[in-house]
């Protein structure tokens, strides 16, 4: 057996997966019916202390058949993915839908509305990248950080996903990806800090940059200070802000609209933010661009917030049939809890580079990134979380000394509504895996802000 | 249980790496069946159920890890996953430091099933959903104002099959039921959430659907309905006060996961995961010695218990269940292990190495980490015996830091307690602390009728993410001079 035989990411292909979601359309018994499949291999090289340590690759492929009988519906999910498999699966779904008490809001599966083209997500080469490929570059990380004195830790990736929907309304979207992604934190004796690339070329993945930008900070960071917690000017760089998109932008949903939770409920036309502009943008070439959403419906490109006010929400078919608005196309695979998510997001660039923010500042706080973000009050969008691997004080506009990490307890719109300033450069970040795929990404600038509030520090 | 096909591939499998060059490799082939079933708002919501099947090959070569995994069960498949297993050894070996050594353990051929009394997957299925009917109806009567309503449960069913090159050959099926109810009321500025019997999701123990009726959802449905309106003009909790405050049981319990479970996993302090989950101020050197508590504070690592969630025979590299400590009389004593990490230090594991599912790596995850009952009687003694304080029920919010210092949590609801008598209700309660400063503060813990065998199947780790099904025993407990009401 070659190396490159066992090795390699094979994808399964459009006309076999066609071909298992019609076996499920045909075999099924009730009134309407969905397939989907979720294929993907991925592999991941993870070191820390400087060597090594895990190393994966998973071929996995999930078929979810969801089948409806009037308001009843059930949904089945299997990795059987021959003849018999997909046929026992769908009688199961079959069986479920027809004993399943009737749900009166359900309604129906969405029908085809045609699926505009996206820029490509697919590279062959982030396909035929092998395990040595991935150890080359955890190596390189390794060995920039242990020039510096450092110990690093983190990982390198690559993906191969497919993603196949149909339905017996007419739905059929097939959609191929790749992405690539490396994270370093390295690691000194009295402090640390982080980088992340992700690109969906691993030939492109800038490895180099990633490990330049960790040991330099890193190195910066060592022997950070005491500074007392309070509120203070800060500049945050895109790990960071990535952290408030994210939180906001899963408010700004159909069903959380509709549960009250979100912090544009009754708002949408008022201001709720200071001068910033977040849009979805599913066919982003500079993201992670895929045209339509996990029912197979097309994705709208969204402006959600422009220059602070409030304009639209994301909606699946069931959010939007239950109030009255139109599918924008955001749906997750069927969920209670968030059937829908704006998965291209994209916080607008502004003039001013990331050292012109810190330049600006007289006195305020860097943050590389946040960590252990959660809800306090998800109505006024107040989280608590800490600060991690970097934080600096600034003074009359350079960075003075590394700070030891603080905990934050902080309305994250209202964080916004101070916005001083707004990073001329996007980020490409990734969340990880949601649902099995990677599904979202975010473009996002450095920004500064009038006022942060550190409500206590940690020791370190 | 799984049978000769997959014990078969197994073998096949283990004889290609070696063939390879593997020095040390192990099999699993793990099939998961899963239903989640959603009430909301009084209307079957989500019906969900998963089968899951597949295997993988762990392998040590030229003193290095590989894992490859795959969901095709045959012989050509088998022959591919172990040899990729193997160049990915081969090729971590590039950065190779020292050989990867394994703390010895006894093969063993052996079989364990989770013991049940009622088997949730011979139930009909309109059985299983009336009961999260009834109950969604019960709060929807007591409270129609609600703005949305949860009934859900989860039952699980998990066949293990596990096979080393040292000779292991060990079969396990575990069964896993879940439950719970929420209510959420909006209004007053305010948004508010109650939930029965845990927070968030459900709470889960190894056992039959035994479990799902023992907490009686549908008579407790109105209290939570009603409490849940209650909070939107309750008072506000006091802001950046020190008090003294009593934590729920169910509370206690995920202090304890956060707090304690996660800095005594030994990859955490060893550093293996300090790029994502991060480091442990638990460090080998305060092994022993480190007063991670007051004398009040015993908590245990035991995966034999009956019902929780961290309760099986043998762990995912063959390591028998065990019972230890993690904090004796409030000394820092014991890790959760691997056979890796636990050579590192010289001794044997302690078997806490588990997988999510079958395309997962095994990690250090914590079993059944409890905090073991005290002598202050019931919740009613407690705070009888507390003159000034506030008593917090059930997670609403949680964060800590990377090395588990410094943590803040809220509670879905409060209580002022004035000379010994739970009085006034308080809404959005906050408490913040240094870990072993807070659990140094723990003067009483309830005694053994008001302690809970609960179960968290939400615990991420690892990268790629893993989701594990952890379990805490817990009584409620005092701590004295916290920090509560945190405001931005």
């Amino acid at each position: 057996m070659k190396t490159e035989a066992i090795a390699s990411a094979v994808t399964i292909g459009e006309p076999a997966l066609r071909s298992i979601c019609d076996a499920v359309l045909k075999a099924a018994d009730g009134d309407q019916a969905e397939a989907v499949v979720v294929a993907r291999n991925a592999a991941l090289t993870r070191f820390a202390n400087g060597a090594i340590h895990q190393n994966v690759v998973s071929r996995e492929a999930d078929l979810r058949i969801r089948v409806v009988r009037g308001k009843r519906v059930a949904m089945v999910t299997t990795d059987r993915l021959d003849p018999d498999g997909i046929r026992r699966a769908t009688e199961d779904a079959s069986d479920l839908a027809r004993s399943a008490p009737e749900n009166p809001t359900f309604g129906g599966l969405p029908g085809d509305r045609g699926i505009r083209a996206a820029p490509s997500a697919f590279v062959e080469r982030t396909a035929d990248a092998t395990p040595t490929d991935r150890a080359r570059a955890a190596k390189q990380l390794c060995d920039a950080a242990r020039a510096a004195s450092l110990s690093a830790a983190g990982y390198v990736s690559t993906n191969v996903q497919e993603l196949a929907i149909a339905n017996s309304l007419g739905v059929w979207a097939y959609a191929p990806a790749t992405t690539s992604d490396v994270e370093l934190a390295a690691l000194g004796g009295a402090g640390s800090a982080f980088a992340q690339r992700i690109a969906l070329d691993f030939g492109a993945l800038d490895v180099a940059g990633c490990a330049r930008e960790a040991v330099a900070k890193a190195t910066a960071a060592q022997r950070p200070r005491d500074l007392p917690p309070g509120t203070y000017e800060v500049v945050l760089e895109p790990y960071a802000v990535r952290d408030i998109v994210s939180f906001l932008g899963s408010q700004l949903t159909g069903l959380a609209v509709e549960e009250g939770r979100s912090f544009v409920t009754a708002k949408l036309g008022q201001k709720v933010t200071g001068d910033v502009t977040l849009v979805d943008d599913p066919f982003d070439a500079e993201g992670l661009p895929r045209s339509f959403d996990l029912e197979g419906q097309p994705s709208e490109r969204l402006t959600l917030i422009e220059r602070g006010v409030a304009k639209a929400v994301v909606y699946d078919s069931q959010t939007a049939y239950r109030t009255g608005q139109k599918n924008t196309g955001h749906a997750l695979p069927p969920n209670p809890f968030q059937p829908s998510a704006p998965m291209h997001l994209r916080l607008e660039p502004g003039t001013k580079s990331r050292d012109d923010l810190i330049r600006e500042s007289k006195r305020a706080v860097l943050v590389t990134r946040f960590w252990y973000t959660r809800w306090v009050h998800q109505l006024r969008t107040i989280v608590t979380g800490m600060t991690r691997d970097g934080t600096f004080a600034i003074e009359d506009g350079e960075i003075a000394y590394p700070v030891k990490n603080f905990r934050f307890t902080q309305s994250y719109h209202e964080a916004l509504a101070g916005t001083l300033g707004i990073g001329s450069d996007l980020a490409l970040l990734v969340p990880g895996e949601q649902f099995g795929l990677q599904l979202s990404s975010y473009r996002v600038p450095a920004l500064r802000l009038a006022a942060f509030a550190f409500t206590g520090a940690t020791q370190y | 249980m799984l049978g000769s096909v997959e014990r078969d591939l197994a073998r096949r499998a283990l004889d290609t790496a070696r063939t390879r060059g593997a020095t040390y490799a192990d099999v699993r082939f793990v099939r998961r069946a899963v239903e989640d079933v959603l009430v909301k708002n009084a209307h079957l919501e989500n019906v969900d159920r998963s089968d899951t099947y597949g295997f993988s090959v762990r392998a040590i070569a030229d003193g290095a890890w590989g894992f490859a995994a795959s969901p095709v069960l045959t012989a050509d498949e088998a022959d591919r996953v172990a040899a990729l297993a193997v160049e990915i050894a081969r090729a971590s070996a590039l950065t190779k430091r020292e050989d990867a050594r394994l703390a010895d353990v006894t093969p063993v051929t052996a079989t364990y099933t989770t013991p049940i009394e009622i088997d949730p997957w011979t139930m009909r299925f309109d059985e299983r959903v009336q009961l999260l009917l009834d109950a969604a109806t019960a709060m929807h009567k007591a409270q129609p104002g609600l703005r949305t309503t949860r009934a859900t449960y989860e039952i699980w069913k998990e066949e293990k099959l596990f096979l080393s090159s040292e000779g292991a050959d060990i079969a396990q099926t575990l069964y896993e039921t879940g439950a719970s109810i929420a209510a959420e009321s909006v209004g007053n500025g305010e948004q508010q959430i109650r939930t029965y019997p845990g927070s968030g999701g459900r709470s889960q123990n190894t056992a039959g659907w035994e479990y799902a009726l023992r907490w009686d959802l549908v008579g407790n449905a109105p209290r939570i309905a009603d409490e849940a309106v209650a909070l939107l003009t309750a008072k506000q909790c006091p802001q950046d006060i020190r008090t003294s405050v009593i934590l729920s049981s169910n509370q206690l319990m995920l202090q304890c996961h956060e707090s304690c479970g996660h800095p005594i996993e030994l990859d955490r302090a060893l550093g293996t995961e300090a790029a994502f989950a991060g480091t442990s101020f638990l460090t080998p050197d305060r092994l022993g010695s480190f007063r991670y508590g007051s004398e009040q504070v015993n908590i245990a690592i035991d995966s034999t218990r009956k019902g929780g969630l961290g309760t099986f025979g043998y762990d995912d590299e063959g390591v028998p269940a065990s019972e230890g400590w993690a904090v004796k009389d409030g000394i820092f004593v014991g890790y959760l292990m691997s056979r890796e990490t636990a050579a590192s230090l010289g001794t044997g594991s302690n078997g806490t190495m588990r997988a999510d599912g079958w395309a997962r790596l095994p990690l250090i995850r914590m079993t059944n980490v409890s905090v073991m009952p005290g002598s202050a009687g019931t919740l009613e003694d407690l705070i009888a015996d507390t003159d000034d304080g506030i008593y917090m029920d059930t997670n609403r919010s949680w964060s800590i830091d990377d090395r588990r210092l410094n943590f803040q949590f809220g509670t879905q609801v409060g209580w002022e307690i004035k000379n010994g008598k739970r009085t006034t209700m308080l809404r959005n309660p906050t408490y913040t602390g240094i870990t072993p400063e807070f659990w140094g503060s723990c003067d009483a813990v309830c005694s053994e009728s008001e302690w809970v065998m609960w179960g968290t199947p939400n615990c991420g780790k690892g990268q790629p993410g893993q989701v594990g099904h952890t379990g805490h025993g817990a009584a409620p407990a005092r701590f004295r001079d916290v920090r509560v009401g945190v405001v931005g």
